[in-house]
């Protein structure tokens, strides 16, 4: 929609790089001219004079068509699917990665996760990504669910790390020392 | 290749545990203090005027040569403990010192400069009376050595035996003294007990008998108390019954009786009940002794006698004086008498021998220590100045085993505290906070009286902090203009203080002398002391810390309590741990024989914990015993147990406090003493704590510890000594209910069994009589994979029984004593601290007596990173934690937490003491010694400064490009 003006401006400043050969600056007034004797003589001839930022070129009908709401539906699909689309990927770089605790893992895996979390945060801007469709609630629920698997597989892979407190052992050092009940003392007769 | 992982695995696993000491570390953080023992010998060298040796022997076994400038060790020769290296006589000619050790066993020549062994002979058997050098026309070369029933001659150059003869009619006369005179004769002076002596005279040359004689000396019993030889070989003896002393020339053959001479005619007259003492003196082995000679009467009188053309002459009268003693220097012979000066001091003064007339400007006053003990032996050290006057240092022992040097007019020179190399028991105490500390631990104490007051108070104590640290930094200030060396780092109770960390503590040590000790752990400096008077030398000591210091403003407590083995009788001490001063607080009479002690953790409202005293009619007393600590014991009487071990009976038995004080028997254990014998039981210290309720496994489940509080570990040998038969018993015993929670029997083993008992675990040695060697056992104990009551534990009410798991390990080496590291809460991993007879204390990780190792490695295993099991404990010289700086026959290891959890602080504790810190886990929660801070801030700095110069470089550039 404003590629017409762009390509405009595009044309005026190759041009005016091209000039600075010679001099400083100069401001092309004519369009369409590839050659600089041929503006010159154009001029010279004094047939047209355009104004600033004039194109002669037809402005293409930027208006909604009937034929993009296939279009936009498809787009929101796109948007919808995109977690569950990720899913496989992410499935491989789990079996890459491996169950070792090092650093690299622990990056692949706090990606995973945090991106599900990051996206779910921001439901509502993808529901107002959203709304023009028609299957918006669909969608919608896709998204999430797309996103509550990658976390389920987030959370699997940290189950398999063993980063989850889930062993009795993980809450170990929370077991406080239990309370005595009897006093004793004693020992060898002095 | 299953084999180098296992190695790989025990390699990896070291390099965790391997921690030593660094070379700049030596010395910052540990001391060690070299003892020798109360001194029973003790020669000054006076083969030069220069020499500065002091040559001792004590009962402690042990052979050294003291610096007499400084009072430090010059060399130390430790024998064996007891009869077998006990040190008969010193004797002690020019370079020369021989000794003659364990009843007659052998005799050794010393090297006296560096302290090397010159020569050693072993004697024949028969047990030792006496020995003398002998010398033959003004030269030593021989040296007599007197047994029941034989004399043999040694060469005093090389130690081969000239000759050895038996002496006659050993069976009925009791040889005791010898003599020489140095005229090629030996004397030989026996005794049949209230009838006569017998006197023989020996040839040096070969041995044989010149003269035997025997005179008629009905009153006398012995010799070695009563009699001395003086002038050219007369003997005088000194008789209490009938007060009279008595003469006789040795060479003499036609005097069959010897001459009494009545102390009436000299008057004086001995004190009732006391056997008077001779003493004389021999400046030159080679030569006779002099003729003149001390006569002690009684306790505090001495006089000057000399013998003069067969009569006895008074030279002069010391009446009071408490020691007299003999010095000689070239020619001239003096005597150094101590006289009372006051309540407080004494006097010594310098006299002449032959004339009994004194020196001037000789005095030396000598400050009696009021927490020391009486002064009882006397040694002088006497030179000729250059203006040819007698000067003299006397070295005082006190009866507290205490030896002070002295020089002119009273100076002390030095000061050794041989007490200290027979610790009983210790206990540390932390430390009192300083004085602005206190006062704000002390605003909170106070009770709240309105909102105003109270922040007055806060900012009165604020201010006062803001004084302290003024202050501090002009201290601070000041001591850095000062020259470094004059900077002293003296410690005196005064500025003592808990330093951040608790690090520093006060070390009580109770000596078995009867002297406490409060010495600090820093430096090793004593800070107090205090000698108890009328000790019993068997009697046994407990040491009790009834109140900490963490109760401001309420002083410290440590009670003592001390049990006579004769009379059964025990007397409790208070006293204040800081200051060693006793405390005004009224202490209970036991009229009946304390059996044991119990320190409850109630307290009564002064804070102070509660100890129950059990006599033997298992009554209890409370101490301290006010209404409110009564009240309590009633209401928590039917929760307080406890336990007796008699040994000799083989029982052991539970009893439960009643509400009145008495007591009841719950339970008995009779272990027959015919075939076993109980050497020792152990609780848990009641200071320790157990972070980790449980073990984590490989699959990530918990195994729990089976955690009881009132489990005891009895360890029981057999009487049979036999090495097929004897055995070595363990028993685990519930303390409340007398339940047996496992026992185990080591067969072909004996002891001696040194064990420790913490946590859920239990470690012991042993001899294996089988295999010759030492082993290592452990057990452990767990509840399983379920706790079955967490929140509280009865021993009540334990359904299930224990699993017990359990390991052995050979020992490569012999052990003397075993103690486990202790800290604060428990989270640093655990170190066994193994005293072995080298004097090394070896740190020895607890991973590695786990029963828990595997012998095949597996996955699991390996995630638990339990060491593959291999028969063979290893020792380290890096696991050492006290490097060469070993303590001689080290007896017990204190262990005491700190206020870092990584550290824990040790004392060991024998002939020697050592101090020191040790890091089971390493320095976790502080920064290294060697941290570069300076490094590090540098480069927190140039990159801050990076930034900024940075950041304003951008900004400029970015300017520029927006300009082209």
């Amino acid at each position: 929609m404003t590629s017409p003006g762009a390509q405009g401006g595009g044309a005026l400043a190759t041009r005016g790089g091209a000039t600075a050969k010679r001099m400083k600056w100069a401001l092309e007034l004519s369009l369409g001219n590839s050659s600089r004797n041929r503006g010159d003589r154009q001029s010279k001839d004094g047939d047209v004079m355009y104004p600033v930022g004039y194109s002669d070129k037809p402005v293409p009908d930027t208006s909604v068509q009937e034929a993009d709401r296939n279009l936009v539906e498809k787009r929101c699909w796109d948007v919808a699917l995109g977690p569950l689309k990720q899913i496989p990927m992410n499935l491989f770089i789990m079996y890459m990665s491996g169950n070792t605790i090092s650093i690299f893992p622990i990056m692949m895996v706090c990606m995973m996760a945090w991106r599900p979390i990051q996206a779910l945060m921001s439901m509502s801007a993808t529901f107002k990504l959203l709304e023009s469709s028609s299957q918006q609630w669909l969608q919608g629920l896709v998204y999430l669910v797309g996103n509550l698997l990658g976390s389920a597989l987030a959370i699997y892979k940290c189950q398999s790390m063993g980063l989850l407190p889930t062993h009795s052992s993980d809450w170990l050092a929370f077991i406080e020392p239990p309370q005595r009940l009897e006093i004793m003392g004693g020992g060898m007769v002095m | 290749m299953a084999w180098l992982v296992v190695r790989l695995a025990i390699s990896v696993s070291l390099l965790y545990t391997a921690s030593a000491v660094f070379e700049d570390q030596v010395g910052k953080f540990d001391w060690r203090q070299q003892f020798i023992g109360k001194v029973r010998f003790a020669l000054f060298d006076t083969h030069s005027q220069a020499s500065k040796k002091l040559l001792v022997a004590t009962d402690k076994n042990v052979f050294a040569s003291l610096n007499s400038r400084t009072g430090d060790l010059f060399w130390r020769h430790v024998d064996k403990t007891g009869p077998e290296g006990h040190i008969d006589v010193l004797l002690m000619y020019g370079q020369d010192a021989v000794v003659v050790v364990g009843n007659g066993r052998l005799l050794r020549s010393w090297e006296t400069t560096v302290g090397g062994l010159k020569w050693e002979t072993v004697l024949d058997t028969g047990s030792f009376q006496a020995a003398t050098l002998v010398g033959v026309q003004d030269y030593v070369k021989h040296v007599a050595v007197l047994k029941k029933s034989a004399i043999s001659l040694h060469d005093l150059s090389s130690g081969s035996q000239i000759w050895v003869e038996n002496l006659p009619d050993s069976d009925t006369v009791q040889y005791q003294t010898i003599y020489s005179g140095g005229n090629g004769l030996v004397f030989v002076l026996g005794v049949v007990p209230n009838s006569h002596i017998v006197i023989v005279e020996y040839k040096i040359e070969d041995g044989e008998i010149m003269n035997k004689k025997s005179v008629e000396a009905a009153w006398m019993s012995s010799l070695e108390n009563s009699c001395t030889v003086i002038s050219s070989g007369i003997l005088l003896c000194a008789d209490q019954i009938t007060q009279s002393l008595y003469t006789l020339p040795l060479q003499s053959a036609e005097q069959k009786e010897m001459r009494q001479i009545h102390l009436q005619t000299l008057d004086l007259e001995v004190a009732s009940g006391f056997q008077p003492v001779l003493t004389s003196t021999r400046p030159n082995p080679a030569q006779p002794p002099l003729s003149e000679f001390f006569l002690q009467l009684s306790p505090d009188h001495h006089i000057l006698l000399q013998l003069k053309d067969g009569l006895i002459a008074p030279l002069r009268d010391f009446n009071p004086s408490y020691l007299a003693a003999f010095a000689t220097s070239g020619e001239r012979t003096v005597a150094a008498v101590m006289s009372p000066k006051n309540d407080t001091a004494c006097s010594i003064n310098l006299f002449s021998a032959d004339t009994g007339r004194r020196h001037l400007d000789t005095t030396i006053i000598y400050h009696m220590d009021p927490n020391g003990g009486k002064p009882n032996r006397l040694y002088v050290h006497a030179f000729l100045k250059k203006d040819d006057s007698v000067g003299y240092r006397v070295m005082v022992q006190t009866e507290d085993h205490t030896l002070t040097f002295l020089q002119q007019p009273g100076r002390v020179v030095w000061m050794r505290e041989e007490a200290l190399a027979d610790v009983v028991t210790m206990e540390m105490v932390d430390l009192p906070f300083t004085g602005t500390q206190a006062e704000l631990e002390g605003e909170f104490g106070k009770k709240a009286d309105g909102l105003l007051p109270m922040v007055l108070k806060r900012l009165s104590s604020q201010f006062i902090l803001l004084q302290a640290w003024l202050a501090h930094l002009w201290k601070l200030f000041y001591d850095a203009r000062k020259p470094r060396s004059s900077v002293k780092n003296e410690v005196t109770i005064d500025i003592l203080s808990r330093d951040e960390f608790n690090l520093q503590k006060m070390m009580v040590m109770v000596t078995a002398s009867g002297k406490l000790f409060g010495i600090d752990s820093k430096s090793g400096t004593i800070l107090w002391k205090q000698y108890l008077e009328n000790i019993q030398p068997n009697s046994v000591f407990k040491l009790i810390v009834q109140r900490t210091t963490a109760h401001f403003p309420h002083p410290p407590q440590c009670t003592l309590l001390i049990k006579d083995k004769d009379t059964g009788l025990g007397s409790l001490y208070v006293f204040n741990p800081i200051f060693g001063k006793k405390s005004q607080i009224s202490v209970p009479a036991l009229p009946r024989p304390v059996l044991q002690t119990l320190l409850l953790p109630v307290i009564d409202q002064d804070y102070a914990k509660v100890l129950l005293l059990i006599d033997d009619q298992y009554k209890v007393t409370a101490f301290p015993s006010t209404k409110n600590v009564l009240q309590q014991l009633q209401d928590t009487a039917s929760s307080i147990f406890f336990y007796l071990v008699d040994s000799s009976q083989g029982k052991l038995s539970g009893f439960r406090l009643r509400k009145d004080l008495s007591t009841e028997l719950i339970w008995e254990v009779v272990i027959p003493a015919e075939v076993q014998k109980i050497v020792a039981v152990k609780g848990k210290r009641a200071n320790e704590h157990v972070h980790s309720q449980g073990r984590v496994m490989g699959d990530r489940s918990v195994l729990y510890k089976y955690l009881n509080p009132n489990l005891l570990a009895v360890i029981t040998e057999s009487t049979d000594t036999h090495q097929e038969r004897s055995f070595v018993g363990i028993f685990l015993i519930d303390g409340v209910t007398g339940r047996i929670v496992h026992e185990a029997v080591q067969r072909k083993a004996r002891g001696p069994v040194h064990f420790v008992h913490s946590e859920n675990w239990v470690v012991y040695v042993y001899w294996n009589s089988k295999f010759r060697r030492n082993e290592f056992s452990v057990l452990e104990l767990f509840e399983g994979a379920e706790l079955y009551n967490s929140t509280v534990f009865s021993s009540l009410d334990r359904p299930h029984p224990p699993q017990v798991l359990q390991q052995s390990y050979i020992f490569p080496a012999p052990i003397s004593t075993l103690e486990a590291t202790l800290t604060e809460k428990g989270i640093t991993s655990r170190h066994l601290l193994v005293g072995l007879p080298s004097g090394n204390i070896l740190s020895l990780p607890k991973m590695f007596l786990d029963p828990r190792r595997p012998e095949v490695v597996s996955e699991q295993s390996r995630e638990e990173n339990l060491i593959p099991y291999a028969p063979e404990m290893p020792i380290r010289e890096e696991w050492f934690i006290n490097y060469n700086q070993t303590v001689s026959r080290v007896r017990g290891i204190y262990t005491a937490p700190s206020g870092l959890e990584s550290t824990c602080l040790v004392v060991a504790y024998g002939l020697d003491i050592y101090q020191t810190r040790v890091f089971p886990s390493k320095q976790f929660d502080v920064l290294k010694d060697d941290y570069d801070y300076v490094l590090i801030s540098s480069v927190l700095f140039g990159l801050f400064f990076a930034t900024m110069i940075s950041k304003r470089l951008a900004e400029v550039k970015l300017l520029n490009r927006a300009w082209r």
